[in-house]
């Protein structure tokens, strides 16, 4: 019985040591997964209706079969071809394995055919192998132009190609309008531009905004081959007005009162079973008093 | 006090034990006061570099402190319950363990609120939760019910040491004055008269009835801070119940734990025998049972209803990468093993019952961890450019050393308490004579049920 007493408490603590960090000790998990694999990373780019543009990277790791996403990390974000690089600066990815830069329009530098090339590389950590993505677009802007004729509401949409130094109309491109809620946006419609390079899309009037009714409108072009994503937004206020005061609640646990019934069942709990405390204590009293005189 | 045989020869058994602290007694308490002077050194660096030295953060702000807090309200079940029904019931086996128990019970609901103390970042405000109490919050109810209940417990306690209390004042024990006069205030002028056993029997039976749902009360509100809440794995209705079972299930392993170690340490087999271990074994057994059905009706609904944020967190206890070895160990050592053990004649024994009740009391530790910590990583909304540190949660050593620091004090209450008053309480056998009593010497068979 000894010896299996022992076995037993040796096999436990041998699984406590073994057993992965969770409970044992404060553990970097980041670290030590990410050792030995080489990280990849997913490149963006986003041109915004003022000429700037984001630059998104999502970095990973293909860890025992999964991907894990990379935290804490540095990523540099370059402009021009290797020859003529210049860089734009780094950004740390985010507990997602995300890390942004936002790019100003007046660091922006394209090649001869126009185009931006961007480079976002990670110059390897500890035992984490160096990583680089590269994306080359051209350089386009969206504009979006709110338009309401008489009870109809629509969105101009216009796109254009920067990449030759002056503006031309970009056309037989499809293009999503879009109206930002709290978490990611809602799509409302899509169009193609046309010669002019303009679509016009319609807007609900019923759709819910802010306290003043205002509601931000997006026009975006996703993952185009030759530019990348475009995106350009108008605060409009076309939307329900919808107060983000708070109404007088019911019941909440902010209230200045208790529901009665909730006070009603506290008070006749309490009362019950300290009434019984009392009851003991007046007979521990009692016994005390009734102590035969002869003991003493 | 006149003592029958049958208490006169307990009492002369134990009386050693009371009167002398003994180098053994000694060294255990020194070595559990290092954990605690280890807690302590823990404690300050907490209070003076705040709850950053922990690994709770934003979003997980409650980790190891509140899975002891759970788990010491838990096994002050062992008193509460099993006492109490035991004395309702009029069951005669109860009377050699009810000490221990009730032991357990006061112990541990000292130790158990202090965790909560532990896990306040603002002990300054403290004051505000009975200056200013919120009827409608569940930390409200929490608070009045485990301070009522401790009142009980205490309670309870006393009434059951009232007559020993007498024993000791009259039977002239070798120890300081001043523990003398402590017992003889604590008799309060008890003689044993037919009037003094009525009043103490009557508050004992008050007792034994309102501590039972008291206790159920207790660890449903504890369950309720949980249940109340939105979040993924702890908004069941099942909650109330759930913890009011474990809390029981844990209670009767520690209560088994304890009488193992001190039949063995002070040669008690004459009265904490064998049947006792079987017969608080099979209750573990059905505890264990209605457990683990409980456990598996909790999971099972949870994982059918495939709801993004309940899939989430099974997700995360059932993958070996995050939490899948401990939710292993919790269900095999904390349902099967003890199911197991009592289930077959041939490890129905005294070693191997307290062996499971070990195994299973550690793995509802683990448990309780498991209910807290998985469910807090997986938050309802979504947090955008957040630390890893703050959504992955690991103890530090501060938190593992003030844990490791309640377990001692727990250690350390028992052993002083058991050398303040005897294990066994002399008073419960004033009805029997040692003739009419079977005794099962050590090594020899059980008796049957």
């Amino acid at each position: 019985m000894k010896k299996i007493y022992q076995l037993l408490i040796t096999s436990f603590l041998a699984l406590l040591i073994i057993s992965p960090g969770k409970i044992i000790a404060q553990t970097d998990t980041t670290k030590k997964e990410a050792a030995t694999y080489s990280p990849l990373i997913e490149f963006v780019s986003v041109q915004k209706s003022d000429n700037s543009v984001d630059l998104k990277t999502s970095v990973k790791a293909k860890i025992n079969g999964t991907l894990t996403k990379l935290t804490g990390l540095k990523i540099e974000f370059t402009i021009g071809s290797d020859s003529t690089a210049k860089k734009l600066g780094d950004a740390i990815t985010d507990s997602k394995g995300v890390a942004v830069f936002y790019c100003k329009s007046d660091q922006l530098t394209t090649d001869k055919e126009g185009k931006l090339n961007f480079k976002a590389s990670f110059a390897g950590k500890d035992s984490l192998e160096s990583a680089e993505e590269m994306i080359a677009v051209k350089r386009g802007r969206l504009e979006i132009i709110p338009v309401k004729e008489d009870s109809l509401l629509t969105v101009k949409v216009k796109l254009v190609d920067l990449s030759t130094g002056t503006e031309r109309p970009v056309d037989s491109t499809a293009l999503g309008v879009y109206v930002k809620r709290l978490f990611s946006a809602l799509k409302l419609g899509e169009g193609t531009t046309d010669a002019t390079g303009e679509t016009t899309v319609e807007i609900p009037k019923d759709l819910p905004g802010d306290a003043k009714g205002n509601l931000t409108l997006l026009a975006r072009l996703d993952e185009n081959e030759t530019y990348g994503n475009l995106e350009a937004s108008v605060v409009q206020q076309w939307g329900t007005p919808v107060s983000d005061e708070l109404i007088e609640l019911p019941r909440a646990l902010w209230s200045s009162h208790p529901p009665i019934w909730m006070l009603v069942t506290f008070i006749i709990l309490m009362s019950t079973v300290w009434g019984h405390y009392l009851v003991i204590i007046i007979q521990l009293f009692r016994l005390r008093k009734e102590e035969p005189k002869t003991a003493l | 006090m006149q003592l029958n045989s049958f208490q006169q020869q307990a009492f002369d058994h134990q009386r050693p034990v009371i009167e002398k602290f003994g180098r053994r007694t000694w060294m255990w308490t020194i070595f559990f006061l290092l954990w605690i002077i280890l807690g302590g050194y823990a404690l300050y660096l907490q209070i003076a570099d705040g709850h950053i030295v922990t690994g709770m953060r934003d979003n997980v702000v409650w980790g190891l402190y509140i899975a002891n807090f759970i788990f010491f309200i838990g096994i002050s079940y062992a008193g509460a319950v099993i006492s109490g029904i035991l004395h309702i019931l009029k069951v005669e086996w109860r009377k050699p363990i009810i000490r221990i128990a009730e032991m357990i019970t006061v112990i541990a609901t000292i130790i158990g609120p202090v965790f909560i103390l532990l896990c306040v970042g603002r002990f300054d405000r403290l004051h505000h939760l009975i200056l200013y109490p919120r009827l409608q919050s569940p930390i409200t109810w929490d608070v009045l019910a485990i301070s009522t209940y401790f009142t009980g417990s205490v309670i309870f306690l006393y009434l059951a040491l009232i007559k020993d209390f007498a024993i000791y004042r009259d039977a002239k024990l070798k120890v300081p004055k001043w523990r003398q006069k402590v017992y003889k205030a604590l008799a309060i002028g008890y003689r044993g008269t037919p009037s003094q056993k009525r009043h103490i029997k009557i508050s004992m039976n008050l007792m034994a009835v309102i501590i039972i749902p008291l206790a159920i009360i207790v660890h449903s509100v504890l369950s309720w801070i949980f249940g109340m809440t939105l979040r993924p794995g702890w908004h069941s209705t099942i909650f109330g119940p759930y913890f009011v079972l474990a809390a029981i299930y844990s209670g009767t392993g520690v209560l088994i734990m304890a009488m193992w170690v001190y039949r063995r340490m002070y040669k008690l087999y004459d009265y904490i025998q064998d049947k006792h271990f079987i017969y608080l074994g099979y209750i573990m057994l059905v505890l264990g049972a209605g457990y683990g059905y409980f456990t598996f009706s909790e999971y099972l609904t949870d994982w059918f209803g495939s709801e993004k944020w309940d899939s989430e967190v099974i997700h995360k206890l059932f993958s070996f990468s995050e939490y899948g070895w401990w939710f292993l160990f919790a269900n095999v050592a904390g349902i099967l093993l003890p199911i197991f053990i009592v289930a077959f004649p041939k490890t129905r024994k005294p070693g191997w019952i307290a062996l499971a009740s070990l195994f299973m009391v550690a793995a509802l530790w683990v448990k309780r961890y498991l209910i807290i910590v998985p469910t807090l990583e997986s938050p309802l909304l979504p947090i955008q450019d957040t630390r890893l540190e703050y959504v992955k949660y690991s103890p530090t050593w501060v938190e593992w050393a003030l844990t490791l620091a309640g377990i001692a004090t727990f250690f350390l209450f028992f052993t002083l308490m058991s050398k303040f008053v005897t294990i066994i309480p002399i008073s419960e056998f004033e009805d029997k004579e040692k003739a009419t009593e079977k005794i099962t010497k050590p090594g020899s068979e059980v008796i049957p049920a």
